[in-house]
């Protein structure tokens, strides 16, 4: 390590770094929220998320949704994935071997749709596609992020 | 490290499983790292053999397994029919060298009268002998009456060339779960076909009733003479959640545990699994319709999983069973796998080993979630 020998310079850099950090503080405060969390708030984000996980549960276990059809051969996702297991959240992006190409979860969850269900492929950024994908990660939550793995 | 938790597991595998000539023969394959696709039997490929080491002597004879066909009403899925249809051909095709075949359950995929007689129907390609056990996807319609009705009741128990065969029912003697929800017909069964459900409850069991029976058909039988039974779900303890097992296993081990030669063969599970408690082999079967990722938990250790399942591929994972007992009372049992790779190894390949990373939570929409 070379030491800076030039304590001028030293003390117009740690001026300028502490400048910079006070700008950036300030912006930030104005743009975040002004208010701390209280237990009630929290509670309805939580509430927002869990009502999305709910949604997506019933369509991963086949429930009907207007506008989309995720399968036409009676089968739903969770009777090939129990509890969504084998759907790895975890590991995407990766390459996707089906595919042959690198590809996101929202990828791979209209491929299966499309294969072993036979189903029409959903809107990648429609409400049953996040919802679906809200179920997976919450059911798979814990699993350790391993991005691009097969 | 977790990379290597897999192949420390095969190790372990090794040493584990008494030696007989053909699992010495597999093991050895295994241990050079070679995928085991053993010998071709005409189009099919001769892809395992499980035995269930055994003291006496008999005369061998050889039978086929077929379960877990789940077939919906023609109109809306054929896949399922095609697959059923390749199963019963293939067993009839080889007819000659089975002295009968099992139907292991789950026929039906939400026990509709129509469904069971499509199936009975499809079962005619097959005339050598068949005996029946029923699985939950055939029963909680209409509790049994169509099975019924159509194969027959169970408990069954009968004698082949020195061996006791019983066939039990493991899924139609669940506790309630129905009447003080007023749930339909329909709701009951809708909570039943799904694995991952928590409504149906810790269904499966063989019940006091039951176990009594089986206590006195086998009351007569020499200790160490050979015994198979037949259930839908298996007799021990595999994975809770998921309803793989019979919740009173314990029972049923005091029962047979003097008995020292008795191989359990279960469907339900659609997929190779293979234990070992005390004296009892439990043997694991392919379901002709999909198959089943395995348990989070993983495997016993002296199981072989499954490679990991192509699911753009209806007949990958999936196949029947071929049985032989031997002239020295092992049961040899054989894959009858569609496609050449059974077995996977090395963690990218395995069913089980590619999960290392995966921690699963129960559902919860099915549990009435009130939102704390
Ligand atoms: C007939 C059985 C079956 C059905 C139905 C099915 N899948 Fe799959 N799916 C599989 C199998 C088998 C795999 C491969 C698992 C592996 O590679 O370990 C898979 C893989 C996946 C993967 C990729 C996992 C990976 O790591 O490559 C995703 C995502 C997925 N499925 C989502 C879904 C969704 C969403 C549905 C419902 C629309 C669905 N699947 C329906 C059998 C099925
Ligand atoms: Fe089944
Ligand atoms: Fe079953």
């Amino acid at each position: 390590m070379q030491s800076i020998r030039n304590k001028g310079l030293m003390a117009l850099i740690s001026a300028l770094l502490c400048v910079s950090l006070a700008f950036v503080f300030v912006v930030n405060r104005a743009a975040a929220h002004k208010v701390s969390h209280d237990a009630e708030t929290l509670q309805a984000f939580t509430d927002a998320f869990m009502e999305q996980v709910i949604l997506g549960d019933n369509l991963f276990h086949g429930a009907p949704m207007d506008g989309i059809n995720m399968s036409n051969t009676g089968m739903a996702c969770a009777m090939c994935h129990p509890f969504s297991s084998d759907v790895h959240p975890h590991e995407y992006p990766k390459f996707q071997e089906q595919m042959s190409e690198f590809a996101t979860l929202r990828d791979m969850i209209n491929w299966c749709i499309e294969k072993p269900n036979e189903g029409e492929k959903i809107d990648p950024d429609g409400e049953a596609m996040k919802a679906l994908e809200a179920y997976i990660y919450w059911s798979n939550r814990g699993s350790v992020l391993d991005p691009g793995r097969h | 490290m977790a990379d290597n938790k897999h192949d420390r597991d095969e190790v372990k595998r090794n040493g584990v499983v008494d030696i007989t000539r053909r699992t010495f023969l597999h093991k050895s394959l295994l241990a050079g790292g070679a995928v085991a696709t053993g010998s071709s039997v005409g189009f099919f490929q001769t892809l395992s053999s499980m035995e269930v080491a055994n003291a006496a002597m008999g005369e061998s004879f050889s039978f086929a397994w077929v379960s877990d066909t789940h077939l919906y009403p023609r109109e809306l899925n054929q896949r399922f029919i095609d697959k059923a249809t390749r199963a019963f051909s293939e067993v009839q095709a080889m007819g000659d060298k089975f002295d009968f075949m099992i139907f292991g359950g789950d026929l039906a995929q939400l026990g509709d009268p129509v469904e069971i007689e499509l199936g009975a129907e499809l079962l005619k390609e097959v005339t050598i002998t068949k005996h029946f056990i029923p699985g939950e996807h055939d029963w909680y319609l209409d509790l049994g009456e169509s099975w019924n009705k159509h194969f027959g009741e169970t408990p069954w128990t009968f004698d082949h060339k020195g061996v006791r065969i019983i066939g039990v029912d493991s899924v139609g003697r669940a506790p309630d779960y129905w009447s003080a929800r007023g749930m339909t017909d329909h709701e009951r069964m809708g909570h039943m076909s799904a694995l991952d459900g928590s409504q149906a409850g810790p269904w499966s069991g063989l019940g006091k009733e039951q176990r009594e029976w089986l206590s006195s058909t086998l009351s007569d039988w020499p200790k160490d003479a050979p015994v198979i039974i037949f259930s839908h779900t298996p007799f021990w303890e595999c994975y809770a959640p998921w309803n793989f097992w019979i919740r009173d296993w314990r029972e049923v081990h005091e029962i047979i545990a003097p008995w020292q030669n008795v191989t359990n063969i279960h469907g339900h599970v659609h997929q190779p699994l293979y234990n070992e408690i005390g004296g009892m082999r439990s043997i694991g079967m392919l379901a002709t319709s999909w198959p089943w990722p395995y348990a989070p938990e993983g495997v016993p250790e002296i199981t072989k999983p499954m490679l990991r399942v192509d699911p753009g591929d209806h007949f990958d994972g999936v196949g029947w069973g071929n049985m032989n007992m031997s002239a020295e009372a092992h049961v040899d049992h054989q894959y009858m796998m569609w496609r050449e790779q059974v077995f996977g190894y090395g963690r990218a390949d395995s069913g089980t080993g590619d999960n290392v990373n995966q921690k699963l939570s129960p559902r919860i929409a099915d549990r009435g979630w009130t939102g704390d």
